[in-house]
């Protein structure tokens, strides 16, 4: 029984992964609901699966594990605020970019590492032992026209 | 000693509340905390005879790691000498800092600074030991940079911090091996024969030898103490006469007692040092900032000073500590008197400087003595101890006192060149109406300039006081001592031609100086420097747009693929026995095929309605689960967060696009499909790894006392609320946030400032199938 069970997890774990890193926002919503049901069903599933009696004290035992039940208890409502929230991001993103194609959203990160030039800090201070060096040309500096974002 | 070492720290948070409040005297306050190190004074003075005490504070007992201050001779001179130039320091800064200077800040870091430096030279355990010396970086990083609006200082601290840093990670690798070898983390509880013998001997040797180069700006590792500079003038007094600098000499001085029985020890250090003398003061009599040169003749003389303590035998040692002193004395005045310059002309500037002494008679005075000591005349303290260098050298052959001789006479020249500024006619920038200094500034460097004098003129006292030192150096058998004259010895001899060479020197300035411009190589340390850290920024910034600049699922692509190989290594490593495919139970084949359905449906959805429609199913199988593995509760919440959530994606759909998926690459699908795979093989192969090392349940426990406890007969409510009430509580508050933020989002719509203005080109990144007129326009906007 777990081996079956650690096969569906294994299913929706891909499935949820496939959704992840797909471009519509919508599906990558719903790819984390997906690994959220794997992940619950791994924890009850790691537990043990036993022919036994529910943790209600009112039934005659012996009972089942009563841990990873409070814990699964924990991460669904965790699980469900996830997906609301994410799911207003989305909505949110989507009327701010005017599309809902992950892919398409950009980093700040992505621009051109290079545009800023890789001077230190403080070029004239590259310490007094530097040797004398001729008097050079002033490099003129670009001012590239700023344009509109 | 303890409190010696913690009341800094006091009195430094006490600073920082002060400083705001009372302004520059913040100062008198600051120079309070270092009584406590300068009550040490009458425990040195009993020194040589009496034996050391031993403070031991069990801190964490399990990392062998204790408070032990151990106060033997040579750490409690070096606790007094951080205490007096502290003390001096903290006052002249009182009339040296400007009335705009964030004082609070300043004290603090300072007071730390000092109190670290007391616990590093009073440490007798190894881990201590390291702490404090990582602590010296961290503060003096802050030191250097206070002035962080300006550019230079951040870079001169981040230059300091990264290399005393390095230092550090080697010392904490040699401190682990000496506690290793040794079999203690007691400096003075080490079994040395052990360490000598054992394999980590030679490694802990290079590693200590790294940090106290490092630390002690010796030859390659020089290049940050002169771009420390940019720390206000108070702070390099202290950070370069009495301490920071010589953490590493204190550690090669310390730990040449354990080191020094091999030939490596010597063969390394003394070459290093010599070295760093000469070139030291090659480099500094080129320099036109005072303090540039003052920080070039730190890395020479320290470069002296480690030369002597790694020689290991007795004669270097006393040689070294009785410099050690003098050295202490002459250059905090020094600083002081370059502060002081600074102050009342505006500038540090050789050339633009002359004839100052005039105007600032005290201040040539102290300068003087001081510039005297530091060049090595009589009847100064610089002249004995260089005596006892060059006779020392004078034993170790004609190439060492060769070499010395050379650095001596550069000493020489430049402690002349730093004079100029006092000789020949007047000249200062325009503006600048120098004149005596007030008390605050001249007091404490004189104090210091005449203390050099005293060494020489009583040479007894001088002694007295290396002596102090003897037994825990072990140097009480070495039959020399400090007198000006010793009669015409070979290192009277080599003094006579330094002092010939240098006023060479000295008057063939101007030709010196051509040849300094020819013969300093274009490559040097700094150059090194900016280079290793312009390549790791290039390759920061290449690293980072190609691995995290990217669009999400693209950053997340490489990860999955970065855990799937991890992982997948690791599974090569250590494969499994996995639990043989068991009975299958018809009972939950209904439930299987409703996770399947959801998974495999949602995959090939192309509607929205659907996709949701087809993810509940999946939702309700997992309930369906949960009930059939008794789990009431959990079936009964995920039935009722399956509904919300169901509700909640509709509503959001109201105002989002088809849920189909938008195209990928052939490329990527087949990437996206493997990773997914992979992904779901794995979390199969860990589920059944974990069944498979099941341990012995805790729940009994809570089955037991659920009722007797909580008083509940539904356990896993009980654990809930009470066994585990603030992991709820927790939970609870997570959710109120989510519904906060999504409350706010929502809101944020109202507005709808999100459009593009109207006839504006749409935005590059648009997805060209999604025109930007299906833009929605939210319910609140509507009239």
């Amino acid at each position: 029984m777990e081996t079956l069970f650690a096969l569906l997890i294994g299913l929706l774990i891909a499935a949820g992964v496939f959704l992840l890193l797909s471009r519509s926002l919508v599906r990558v919503v719903l790819g984390l609901s997906f690994i959220a049901y794997g992940g619950n069903l791994a924890i009850l599933t790691v537990a043990g699966l036993r022919e036994v009696a529910p943790p209600l004290l009112t039934l005659r035992g012996p009972y089942m594990d009563p841990l990873p039940q409070a814990l699964i208890l924990t991460a669904i409502v965790i699980g469900f605020a996830t997906t609301a929230l994410l799911l207003t991001v989305a909505l949110r993103a989507y009327q701010v970019a005017g599309h809902a194609d992950v892919a398409a959203f950009g980093d700040n990160l992505a621009r051109d590492p290079h545009a800023e030039d890789d001077t230190f800090a403080d070029p004239e201070h590259q310490g007094p032992d530097r040797p004398d060096e001729p008097e050079a040309e002033p490099v003129p500096i670009i001012v590239r026209p700023r344009s509109r974002p | 000693m303890t409190l010696a070492a913690f009341f800094p720290f006091l009195i430094a948070a006490l600073c920082a509340w002060l400083g705001p409040r009372l302004g520059r005297r913040t100062g008198y306050v600051a120079a309070a905390a270092f009584l406590p190190a300068l009550l040490l004074i009458p425990e040195l003075l009993g020194m040589p005879g009496s034996a050391p005490a031993l403070e031991v504070t069990r801190w964490v007992p399990e990392l062998d790691l204790h408070l032990a201050f151990r106060g033997d001779g040579f750490s409690l001179l070096f606790a007094v000498l951080i205490g007096v130039i502290g003390t001096l320091a903290s006052l002249y800064s009182v009339a040296y800092l400007s009335e705009h200077e964030k004082f609070g800040r300043f004290y603090a870091y300072l007071l730390c600074f000092g109190g670290s430096m007391l616990g590093l030279v009073l440490s007798d355990n190894l881990v201590a030991l390291f702490g404090f010396w990582e602590m010296t970086s961290v503060t003096s990083f802050l030191l250097i940079g206070l002035w962080h609006t300006r550019s230079a200082a951040r870079d001169g601290a981040m230059k300091a911090f990264l290399v005393s840093a390095l230092g550090g990670l080697a010392l904490l690798a040699a401190v682990a091996l000496i506690a290793l070898g040794g079999g203690s983390t007691s400096l003075s509880g080490l079994d040395l024969s052990a360490l000598r013998a054992s394999p980590f001997f030679t490694p802990a040797l290079l590693l200590t030898l790294l940090a106290a180069f490092t630390k002690s700006a010796q030859l390659p590792f020089h290049l940050w103490l002169p771009t420390a500079m940019e720390a206000p003038t108070p702070v390099s007094a202290f950070l370069h006469s009495a301490t920071m600098v010589k953490a590493g000499v204190v550690l090669v001085a310390k730990f040449g007692l354990i080191f020094g029985t091999s030939a490596l020890w010597p063969a390394i250090i003394v070459p290093v040092g010599l070295a760093t003398l000469v070139w030291g003061a090659w480099l500094a009599l080129r320099q036109t900032d005072l303090k540039a040169l003052l920080a070039y003749s730190t890395i020479s003389q320290l470069g002296l000073l480690m030369s002597l303590y790694g020689l290991a035998d007795a004669e270097g040692r006393f040689a070294a500590t009785a410099h050690l002193l003098n050295h202490a004395a002459f250059k905090a005045a020094l600083f002081f008197v370059v502060g002081i310059i600074d102050h009342e002309t505006g500038t540090r500037e050789l050339p633009r400087l002359g004839g100052l002494r005039r105007a600032l008679p005290v201040t040539f005075a102290v300068a003087l003595l001081a510039a005297l000591s530091m060049a090595g005349l009589p009847p100064l303290g610089g002249f004995i101890s260089k005596e006892l260098f060059y006779e020392a050298m004078v034993h170790q052959g004609p190439l060492y006192l060769a070499v010395a001789v050379l650095g001596s006479t550069l000493t020489f020249a430049y402690s002349f060149r730093l004079m100029r500024v006092f000789l020949g006619p007047l000249r200062a920038p325009a503006g600048a109406q120098p004149h005596e200094a007030p008390p605050g500034l001249t007091l404490p460097a004189a104090a210091l300039a005449l203390t050099a004098l005293a060494f020489g003129l009583l040479p007894g006292m001088a002694e007295a006081l290396t002596r102090t030192a003897q037994t825990a150096l072990n140097f009480g058998a070495y039959g020399g001592y400090l007198s000006l004259w010793h009669g015409v010895t070979p290192a009277l001899i080599a003094t006579v031609l330094t002092w010939a060479l240098g006023a060479a020197l000295v008057t063939q300035a101007d030709r010196v100086g051509d040849l300094g411009r020819r013969l300093t190589p274009r490559t040097n340390a700094n150059t090194v420097y900016y280079s290793l850290t312009q390549l790791v920024n290039v390759f920061a910034s290449w690293l980072i747009a190609r691995t995290q600049g990217l669009a999400l699922p693209d950053q997340l692509r490489i990860m999955l693929a970065a855990t799937a190989v991890i992982s997948g290594y690791a599974l090569v490593r250590a494969p499994q026995v996995f639990h043989p495919f068991g009975d299958l139970p018809l009972g939950v084949l209904p439930v299987a095929a409703l996770l399947v359905g959801g998974a495999v449906g949602v995959l090939l959805s192309r509607n929205r309605l659907t996709a949701v429609i087809v993810t509940g199913l999946t939702g309700f199988g997992t309930a369906a689960a949960f009930l059939a593995f008794r789990a009431p509760d959990l079936a009964l919440t995920q039935l009722l967060v399956e509904a919300v959530t169901v509700i909640l994606f509709l509503l959001a759909f109201r105002y989002l696009p088809g849920v189909r998926d938008l195209p990928r690459t052939r490329g990527r699908y087949a990437f996206d499909l493997t990773v997914a795979g992979l992904a779901g093989i794995g979390a199969t192969l860990l589920v059944l790894s974990s069944v498979r090392f099941l341990a012995p349940p805790i729940s009994p426990y809570y089955l037991e006392y659920s009722y007797k406890g909580g008083g509940g007969k539904n356990v896993v409510n009980v654990l809930l609320v009470d066994f585990r009430g603030f992991d709820t509580l927790g939970e609870i508050t997570v959710v109120g946030i989510v519904a906060l933020a999504v409350l706010s989002l929502v809101r944020l719509g109202r507005r709808g400032r999100t459009r593009t203005e109207p006839g504006a080109p749409p935005p590059e990144d648009l997805a060209p199938d999604l025109p930007a007129a299906r833009v929605p326009v939210t319910q609140q906007e509507r009239p």
